[in-house]
């Protein structure tokens, strides 16, 4: 009995980590999505807002923890003040990185996405530190859910929760509202967006606020869950978060969505059955084996080419 | 409404699309725009547009220069362009592709009495409320064009080859509704057309366009009488 005990509670272990990575990497490819979906563009600095985000929450919690604050105002401000610079630093590299070079051709601005990367890590190392450093465990055990502690991890259930939430706002958000509508039609028409009024830069904006909004959010929750950052966060789980966007179709919604939890959920079982040594190994060849075989994704329509 | 044109020139990269192209639309009309392709007409209603703005010359509105303007101005003083191929949302529902006609407006009544003048123009629409728009036929894809622009409550419409790729029973019944348009809305119509003959017939005067240039203007009854014109675009 006690081995099929422990062969289940494995199992669950596994999958609520898996949940929990999953979300993360959905939280980040919706970014990666929805600015491929609107300028046909994959922000390789994506990556970089998360672990930006992760940087400046560190510093409002450090300070709001000397003050004593209460653990859930901490989180609260945390998150907020995260969230908005993040979204200032979206803004910021779309005008600065992409918007210059909307004109030129791709491999350029896809260039400026990648030196855009190495800068804000570069900057992090030069402003802050090149070392890890400690992220305060912000997110609270709730009484209920200590409860189900010997199957589920708490933390990672209000990780899993809290992200499916905030993908279920971000889709009534691009489906119902007129920002995620002009959205969704400069994706498919930018030329009839213009013509019927959009502002398609103000939109663009948008788009990459929001995308680093998700990101941020995803970098507190999953730093204070780890209990540490460095510069270098944002670069690995900004590749596997593309992966995951890919995988589910890039320029999809909830293609974005699904191939995050796949891969998250694919990442944990193959450490937990086989070997943790393989993680990377898996979730890259989850990549190239997409790419050959399903370059559209798992849901994606096929791919066209952008102009 | 009227739109002054006053020695445009326009570039497509380096290529001077129109070579210093003037005309002008008062209120009411339905003015045709005919010539050959590549003459230069299309690039006209994106220069009106904003989205090739002209490099030299000047475009003025009700006598406000707009050839500064972005497209989203531009379009919110009432300047709305049908461009050519219809350009359908195709993951968008018929609705869809109406409520983005009206994305700069917020009167909320007045979209829905449009809404309404549409569904009685197009019945078609009304049954196919729901459908997406990638899976309308050609024609219905057209009206679906037409009606998206009306739902921006134009006072200038801006039509680019509405009759393109249609059978001539749906091209009739096309212009009949440009006609009935112009007629119950007073919207002033600047119809651009490669079907000259069915094109001169609703309107009220014509310019010719050759090689980024106009070369001809005058009423749509001379036009049409007139022996250059037969020639060469009424196939006479």
């Amino acid at each position: 009995m006690t081995g099929t005990y422990d062969i289940l509670s494995y199992f669950l272990e596994l999958f609520s980590s898996g949940l929990t990575r999953g979300s993360i990497y959905a939280l980040l490819a919706l970014g990666y999505t929805l600015v491929y979906g609107v300028i046909g563009l994959i922000n390789f600095a994506h990556g970089e807002v998360y672990m930006v985000g992760a940087f400046i929450g560190l510093i409002v919690a450090g300070i709001m923890s000397i003050m004593d604050y209460n653990i859930l105002a901490i989180l609260f401000v945390t998150l907020t003040f995260a969230m908005i610079y993040a979204a200032a630093y979206g803004f910021t590299i779309e005008k600065v990185a992409y918007k210059p070079l909307r004109q030129a051709p791709r491999l350029a601005a896809l260039i400026s996405a990648i030196g855009m990367s190495i800068f804000l890590r570069e900057y992090v190392i030069l402003a802050q530190t090149p070392d890890f450093v400690s992220f305060p465990a912000l997110i609270p055990k709730p009484a209920f859910l200590l409860a189900i502690k010997n199957y589920l991890e708490p933390t990672e259930v209000l990780i899993i929760l809290s992200s499916l939430t905030i993908m279920v706002l971000l889709l009534i958000l691009i489906k119902r509202t007129k920002v995620g509508k002009a959205m969704r039609s400069i994706s498919q028409d930018r030329e009839m967006a213009l013509l019927l009024g959009i502002n398609v830069n103000k939109t663009i904006s948008m788009t990459f606020m929001l995308g680093s909004v998700l990101a941020a959010f995803a970098a507190i929750l999953i730093a204070a869950h780890i209990g540490q950052i460095n510069y270098n966060i944002g670069f690995i789980v900004g590749i596997k978060s593309f992966t995951a966007a890919v995988l589910g179709g890039i320029g999809s919604i909830r293609g974005a969505l699904l191939g995050g939890l796949v891969l998250g959920l694919t990442e944990s079982f193959a450490t937990g059955y086989f070997s943790s040594d393989y993680e990377d190994v898996f979730a890259f060849s989850i990549l190239i084996l997409i790419l050959i075989f399903k370059p559209s994704g798992l849901i994606g329509t096929v791919a066209t080419e952008k102009v | 409404m009227n739109l002054q044109i006053k020695d445009i020139h326009s570039y497509y990269g380096n290529i001077e699309a129109l070579k210093g192209v003037s005309l002008e639309l008062t209120a009411g009309e339905i003015v045709t725009l005919i010539g050959g392709n590549g003459a230069g007409k299309t690039t006209i209603l994106m220069s009106i547009s904003g989205l090739v703005p002209p490099k030299r010359g000047e475009i003025h509105f009700d006598g406000n220069p707009i050839h500064a303007l972005s497209p989203d101005k531009i379009v919110s003083l009432g300047i709305v362009q049908v461009p050519e191929g219809r350009r359908i949302f195709p993951d968008f529902s018929v609705q869809e592709n109406l409520d983005l006609g009206a994305y700069l407006r917020n009167d909320k009544p007045q979209i829905k009495t449009d809404l309404d003048y549409i569904f009685e123009l197009f019945p078609i629409l009304k049954e196919r409320r729901y459908q997406s728009g990638g899976t309308l036929s050609g024609g219905e894809q057209q009206m679906l064009a037409i009606s998206r622009g009306l739902m921006a409550n134009p006072k200038l419409l801006l039509l680019d080859e509405p009759s393109l790729g249609l059978a001539p029973l749906i091209i009739q019944q096309i212009f009949q509704i440009i006609k009935k348009i112009n007629q119950e809305q007073k919207t002033t119509i600047f119809l651009v057309e490669q079907n000259a003959n069915l094109a001169l017939q609703i309107a009220n005067r014509g310019y010719v366009m050759e090689n980024g240039l106009i070369t001809m203007e005058d009423k749509a009854t001379n036009l049409l009488g007139n022996e250059a014109v037969k020639s060469a675009y009424l196939g006479i």
